[in-house]
């Protein structure tokens, strides 16, 4: 009777689990979304420290949802057959929880299992994607550096002007699911990027997971046809009609005191 | 050659940003940014618009209107600048991944309305990008959502750099960017090579190499690279005009349908690249087909059918090598074989020595020899033959084709690929064996002699002889009708340390003192032969047809008396170096001997063309 029990403790606490990934997964693009609209700005004339204050912001939040605390979960791994919920996981990040959940295959039936590996092939390609974004906007802060007020010289004047703070309000708005023990602080960009690599390496030889046995939950062509929050205006013929009336809309969208050399400055 | 451009952009991303600053608007018109480019770098208008457009195709620059055509229109066209994110600078990998998420957005933006090329690709990615497709799609609908954030100008301005970076770096068809993506090379040939011993080695090699190498006047080899120039000028696609047109131009695929391999009537262009050079003839199926022909009525199709052979046992598998060299032997080298080639004897005896342990280039000696004859005889002959200048007549000359954009258009979107290699392949076997399945028994045996070709110091393959009169022999039986008329123009030749000699020409050497003689082949055969001139001696059948020669040289009568059994291991030494008065080149009859012997044997029956190398048992009488 008590295995029973036992058993359908171990299912409840795994659906809860994964149902906890899920959401994180979703948290994690967001930001990582967030992350490359901000991006995108650098190095342009929509460039500045508060686009990097907010990178900076965005990137911090990424880490603590990948990674959370790691050294109090060591022990998790531990202790896979003892109890079938790890409590000292509940802070940690998405990655030890994908591990734990992975890890504890062994009693898992095999749609859990296939959700798991799911849930642990989207993880790994969020963060080799993050990890793309990441290793570009390095190279693109190395290369415009705003140390100066004359650095902001060499920006390039690719027409946009400023709309990071819709962008950052966004990532202020994603909600870890889970607690943070806000004890580390977040690394800075170089080791940002290294201890990514690290990660994604030690994730790939831990756990055999083979991709290609993940297949898509939803059809091509699916989110077409999705409803999405608003009806969206033909973006071409945004840019058609930007096109004609070049003029008036620059007029528009810069202000007078902005032209000449303030564009690009 | 991707690198190699963008180390150029990254000296020229530092001019590019310091000159952005001047621009002060986000956007510019094309003739703008062309003056300010002749201005700044000094150039005149047409090199700043050269320039201009590589930037453009590289993705610096984009065009606002008529995003697809990635060049700079020297007219109030509008372009603006690409953000430093999107640049092909720092060449980082442009991923599936990123344009599947690109993919997946579009579709979103556009509720399914994608153009043809992006369909295509977004079910390519779909199918190999499965694992992650709903991570593509999440993350596209994030970015999506965060888009939505900006304020509206900007929004529209991002979807115009991303796309235009798409554009740049996933071309729709008929779109021509500057991003290479060819090979991905494992060594960079551009960096520096670490000065390891083995680098210096391969120094040493290749410098003792370069000593090593024939030398030739400067003079003469441009003299050579001018004529080689002058002569393609007109056929090379880059330089003139391809008719009808060019396929990677226009994709229109008239012209490869036009110069197919196996085309009944070829372009007249092809038809003049075939009276370039023999090289040229050969290596275009359609030629060598002409040629075939030619060498038919000519009945020396002997030579080109070796020659491909040679060439199928060079390039074909190591499996099938001995016995395409068996073969080969068997059909045109051995001893009566139906298609005997002519080649001279020391090339013989080092085939035939090859032949012993057969590899890919052991017919190499023979086959440049009927190589050098037929581009010296017959090559020459073909193009002033009736063949050639009726293949000319009818050849094709095709109209070029004009088309207009929206056919350009037309055409790029119903590009088709063509037969797969394979197909093309099995039908080239197939052609292949039909042709050998049809292969002519050339009647180059016996009892034919050639017309002489004094300058030839080779036998030439059999051509037009009076004296093609003869009824073709069977290998074994030469009627002696045949070898006495052959007699009359017999060529002296030498023999030396023949053991037969005494039996042949004892009773030959007194009233033939000044005979004309004539050779048979076996003889010739069985003998060591020397330079200088040969001595043939005449069977004794042909007394009353013999003619005088001058050259009987007494021979050592040192032979002993009882034949050894013919030693199989002296073939095919025939020797060449005919004196330049030598007319009539000795004809390959049988042995009278053996003809003698055979009669009174009463009869023989074809000889089997053994190889030499299977078995080294003396045969009598039989080859």
């Amino acid at each position: 009777m008590s295995r029973w029990r036992r058993s359908v403790d171990e299912l409840a606490a795994r659906r809860r689990q994964q149902g906890e990934c899920e959401r994180a997964q979703d948290a994690l693009s967001r930001v990582t979304s967030c992350f490359q609209q901000l991006a995108t700005s650098l190095g342009s004339s929509a460039d500045g420290s508060f686009l990097r204050d907010e990178m900076d912001e965005t990137r911090a939040l990424a880490h603590r949802i990948c990674n959370g605390n790691p050294p109090v979960c060591l022990t998790c791994l531990s202790h896979l057959s003892v109890s079938p919920v790890c409590l000292t996981c509940l802070s940690a990040g998405l990655s030890r929880r994908l591990l734990c959940l992975l890890s504890d295959s062994a009693h898992s039936g095999v749609e859990d299992r296939q959700v798991s590996e799911r849930l642990w092939v989207l993880f790994l390609s969020a963060l080799e994607n993050f990890l793309c974004d990441l290793r570009r906007a390095s190279d693109l802060i190395g290369q415009f550096p705003l140390t100066r007020r004359c650095d902001r010289r060499s920006l390039v004047n690719a027409g946009c002007i400023d709309g990071v703070v819709g962008v950052a309000a966004r990532v202020a708005s994603v909600q870890v699911p889970w607690l943070t023990l806000e004890e580390e602080s977040s690394p800075d960009l170089a080791n940002h990027i290294a201890g990514l690599e690290a990660l994604l390496s030690e994730l790939q030889l831990r756990v055999p997971v083979v991709f290609w046995s993940v297949e898509a939950t939803q059809p091509a062509w699916a989110e077409a046809r999705g409803v999405l929050d608003e009806p969206d205006e033909s973006l071409e013929d945004l840019m058609e009609v930007e096109v004609v009336s070049n003029g008036n809309k620059m007029a528009a969208c810069c202000p007078p005191a902005c032209c000449g050399l303030g564009c690009v400055g | 050659m991707m690198m190699i451009e963008q180390r150029e952009e990254t000296s020229k991303t530092e001019t590019e940003r310091r000159a952005k600053q001047s621009i002060l608007r986000s956007f510019s018109s094309g003739e703008d940014i062309i003056a300010w480019l002749a201005d700044r770098f000094q150039i005149d208008t047409q090199e700043a618009r050269s320039f201009g457009s590589m930037l453009v195709a590289l993705g610096y620059i984009y065009p606002l209107q008529d995003h697809k055509r990635l060049l700079i229109k020297p007219d109030a066209s509008l372009y603006r600048f690409q953000t430093p994110y999107f640049w092909p600078t720092q060449q980082w990998p442009v991923e599936d991944t990123d344009y599947a998420i690109y993919l997946a957005k579009r579709n979103i933006r556009k509720k399914g309305i994608l153009e043809l090329h992006e369909q295509e690709q977004y079910n390519r990615l779909h199918k190999w990008m499965n694992h992650k497709w709903d991570f593509i799609v999440m993350q596209a609908k994030e970015q999506y959502r965060a888009a939505k954030e900006r304020k509206k100008p900007d929004r529209v301005v991002f979807e115009c750099q991303e796309r235009a970076y798409w554009v740049v770096h996933r071309p729709p068809p008929g779109t021509v960017s500057a991003m290479d993506y060819g090979l991905e090379r494992r060594i960079d040939p551009n960096a520096d090579e670490t000065k390891t011993p083995d680098f210096y080695e391969r120094i040493m090699i290749f410098t003792q190499q370069s000593i090593m190498r024939p030398r030739v006047k400067s003079s003469v080899s441009i003299g050579a690279l001018v004529k080689y120039c002058t002569t393609y000028n007109s056929h090379d696609p880059f330089l003139s005009k391809c008719l009808p047109s060019n396929p990677w131009l226009t994709d229109d695929v008239t012209f490869w349908t036009l110069n197919r391999l196996n085309v009944e009537v070829p372009s007249k262009m092809r038809v003049e690249r075939w009276t370039f050079s023999f090289g040229e003839l050969l290596s275009d199926p359609r030629g060598r087909d002409d040629f075939r022909l030619f060498l038919k009525k000519e009945f020396s199709s002997e030579n080109l059918a070796f020659w491909e052979s040679c060439e199928d046992l060079k390039w074909g598998t190591a499996a099938t090598m001995r016995e395409k060299a068996e073969q080969i032997y068997k059909t045109f080298l051995a001893r009566g074989a139906p298609r005997w080639i002519n080649i001279d004897g020391k090339t013989m005896e080092i085939t035939v020595n090859g032949l012993r342990h057969p590899h890919r280039y052991v017919l190499d000696a023979a086959q440049t020899h009927i190589y050098m004859l037929m581009k010296k005889d017959k090559y020459g002959r073909y193009i002033k033959s009736p063949v050639f200048k009726d293949t000319m007549k009818k050849a094709i000359c095709p109209e070029e084709h004009k088309f207009s954009d929206a056919q350009l258009e037309q055409n790029a979107k119903n590009r088709r690929p063509s037969l797969s290699p394979i197909i093309l392949r099995q039908q080239e076997l197939e052609q292949r064996a039909k042709m050998a399945a049809n292969a002519p028994v050339d009647i180059t045996q016996l009892c034919r002699f050639t017309t002489p070709v004094p300058h030839l110091a080779v036998y030439s393959g059999i051509t037009d002889s009076p004296s093609l009169a003869f009824p073709a022999p069977s290998p074994a039986c030469p009627s002696p009708i045949s070898v006495a008329l052959d007699s009359t123009s017999a060529c002296e030749r030498r023999l030396e340390a023949d053991e037969r000699k005494p039996e042949a020409l004892g009773p030959v050497r007194g009233p033939v003192s000044k005979s004309r003689m004539a050779l048979s082949l076996r003889r010739l055969l069985k003998r060591g032969c020397t330079p200088a001139t040969m001595f043939a001696s005449l069977s004794p059948k042909c007394h009353s047809a013999a003619g005088t020669s001058s050259r009987i040289q007494p021979i050592s009568p040192d032979e002993p008396s009882q034949a050894p059994p013919r030693r199989i291991g002296n073939f095919f030494q025939i020797k060449v170096d005919i004196p330049p008065e030598c007319r009539i080149y000795p004809i390959e009859s049988e042995d009278e001997d053996e003809a003698n012997r055979s009669a009174s044997r009463g009869g023989v029956g074809t000889k089997e063309i053994i190889c030499p190398w299977e078995s080294l048992t003396p045969h009598n009488g039989t080859g």
